[in-house]
């Protein structure tokens, strides 16, 4: 989305930024608007009023299969040569010994998969990223929006919303 | 953790602090041609050793084979705690103080770890058939690992801890690294714009962020807890007389954090003054890093006096003879060594002032670290000195080989830790923004 032409509008307030982001919600014209921020305010989340992230099925489904994985390979393994270690019987009689290797395997696999699952979803890694404005992971905000143009009517919303810049993107 | 009254704006995170970094104090220099030295001996070490065998050591005999190896790799992975305790568990608890350490607290975890690695596989004589041993391969026989194995569990927890350290470290830098992206021009452009994945700072990838760091963090939570419990059951599931004992996995862990916080803070004081980063890495976050450790600290003690009070109530001679030699048999240097700064000396920290007094707060964390690793010490050695066969017996103490391989995994730690500080961001630039004071139009309040 981000080679597309359009206008970045910089902030340099949080609840400047926020209220703009309020505005432009829902409208048309600002369709795909990205807003930027140097960090996680929640502020900004909340204007934007994002669905819960899918991250977390990542999450669940990665953890999941490691607790599956995690005793599978202990009983599968057993199955292959019952070992009898300290007169104890191998397999689903040892149960209680391979909650260690189920619940590693459970943080190893839940964490590679939470990792995946913020990947694809932020859309990375994009080497074709392009940098809109070197502000934006410093100290400034901004509303991008595509298709418009500098003296558009979209533009002049974001200068009466307290953008201190407008400019063109391409 | 009182308010703390901020000088800097977040306009001046990114300006100062990797400004700073390109410019470290001289003494940093200094720092590191020391550290590679310590590196250079320690490969020219483990070289020597991998060809001619383990033969040179000098404690390596029986029954004390793993004497210092053992207490290194346990040492260092209780120092690898404090990194993900800080991140996750202070992340999940929302401790502000937590997001200016937490990124080199990170750095020392994945160090840490790749130090207590590095002496299970020197351990081993020839480390390249390391994957061999320790993973879950069959062997010339088809037989598999043994699942039941605490030693085993140990290959999963450290490799565990150490995957799921690095992803939590690499993602907070991602942001951070896209900051760097955006300041620099060239060759370094392209590097830091590969190593950043194209981050963009958009609001819905931060939306995405926030959730996969908090679920990152809960995983982490459970982790950080269990990693030193099953270190701890690698002695506690034995029936040697002094390890076989139930208390071992929360006071390993308590152990863990009270020695990873104090090397926190010994890397941190250093390292914030190399930098010029007094003004974000503050006092009072060291102070409430101090807090932690004195909290831990009193957990260890009470876990020290409990372990001597259940030895003698058990009614089990062998488990009270191990306690007894230890406190006054030929290795009660060590134990009371122990006691004295992981206990004794860290209660200094009940007053205030001395909290924010760095030089006795710095000199009190050095010592605590040399209580650890001899707590560590102290534990393996009076019990593996007097196994099950009386003809074995005798004495031990660490030789020049041991010595040199410990100062030399310090060396490794050190190293590493500084080539971290040289070219990736020390302190969490995203992070730092949300404790300090909003950028507010008019009447906005700063704060969080």
């Amino acid at each position: 989305m981000s080679q597309q032409n359009g206008i970045l509008a910089i902030f340099k307030h949080l609840d400047t930024v926020c209220h703009a982001v309020e505005k432009v919600k829902g409208r048309t014209d600002f369709k795909d608007h990205e807003v930027y921020s140097p960090t996680s305010y929640h502020e900004i989340e909340h204007a934007c009023a994002f669905s819960p992230s899918p991250v977390r099925w990542f999450t669940f489904v990665g953890a999941m299969t490691g607790t599956v994985t995690g005793f599978a390979l202990a009983l599968l393994c057993d199955w292959d040569w019952p070992v009898v270690v300290g007169g104890k019987m191998p397999g689903i009689f040892s149960l209680p010994a391979y909650v260690v290797l189920g619940f590693e395997f459970t943080i190893l696999f839940g964490a590679i998969a939470t990792v995946a699952g913020v990947l694809v979803m932020c859309r990375m890694p994009n080497p074709k990223v392009k940098i809109l404005d070197s502000r934006l992971t410093d100290d400034m905000f901004g509303i991008w929006v595509p298709g418009a143009v500098v003296d558009g009517p979209q533009a002049k919303l974001l200068k009466e919303a307290g953008a201190v810049e407008i400019k063109a993107t391409r | 953790m009182s308010e703390i009254k901020w000088e800097k704006t977040i306009s001046d995170v990114n300006n100062e602090i990797l400004v700073n970094l390109e410019r470290p104090h001289k003494m940093y220099y200094v720092a590191l041609a020391v550290s590679v030295a310590c590196v250079l001996m320690f490969l020219t070490m483990v070289g020597y050793h991998t060809v001619v065998g383990l033969g040179v050591w000098t404690g390596f005999a029986p029954p004390t084979y793993w004497l210092v190896d053992i207490t290194n790799f346990v040492f260092w992975v209780g120092i690898g705690h404090a990194g993900t305790l800080i991140s996750a568990i202070l992340f999940l608890f929302r401790a502000q103080w937590r997001n200016t350490v937490n990124r080199s607290a990170e750095a020392m975890t994945i160090f840490a770890v790749i130090c207590a690695a590095v002496f299970p596989l020197i351990h081993m004589g020839r480390m390249y058939l390391g994957a061999y041993w320790a993973l879950p391969l069959p062997n010339t026989n088809n037989l598999w690992v043994n699942f039941r194995s605490p030693l085993f569990w140990d290959v999963c927890a450290i490799s565990t801890y150490f995957t799921t350290s690095l992803l939590f470290w690499y993602i907070g830098l991602v942001p951070d690294l896209a900051s760097i992206r955006d300041r620099v021009s060239g060759f370094k452009k392209v590097v830091y714009g590969l190593l950043s994945f194209g981050w963009r700072g958009t609001a819905r990838q931060w939306h995405h962020y926030e959730t996969g760091y908090g679920f990152l963090a809960a995983l982490a939570t459970p982790l950080v807890l269990s990693v030193h419990s099953i270190v701890s059951w690698d002695f506690a599931m034995s029936i040697q007389p002094g390890w076989h004992t139930t208390i071992f996995p929360p006071y390993f862990v308590a152990g863990a954090i009270l020695s990873g916080c104090a090397m926190v803070y010994t890397l941190l004081v250093p390292i914030r003054w190399m930098f010029g980063l007094e003004k974000f890495i503050r006092a009072d976050h060291l102070e409430a890093c101090i807090k932690l450790t004195l909290l831990t600290s009193t957990i260890v003690f009470y876990a020290y006096g409990i372990e001597f009070f259940v030895a003698w109530y058990s009614g089990n001679p062998y488990e009270w003879a191990i306690f007894q030699k230890r406190a006054a048999g030929p290795y009660a240097f060590y134990f009371w060594t122990m006691v004295a700064c992981n206990c004794i000396f860290p209660l200094i920290w009940w007053s205030k002032k001395m909290r924010y007094n760095m030089v006795v707060s710095y000199v009190v964390c050095v010592l605590i670290n040399v209580g650890m690793w001899f707590e560590r010490y102290n534990i393996i050695i009076s019990s593996l000195i007097e196994d099950f066969l009386p003809g074995s017996w005798g004495h031990a103490e660490p030789g020049l080989w041991e010595i040199g391989l410990t100062i030399g995994s310090f060396g490794l730690f050190n190293m590493f830790f500084l080539l971290f500080c040289k070219f990736f961001p020390i302190v969490s630039l995203s992070e730092i923004k949300l404790i300090m004071p909003k950028p507010l139009s008019g009447h906005g309040k700063g704060g969080h």
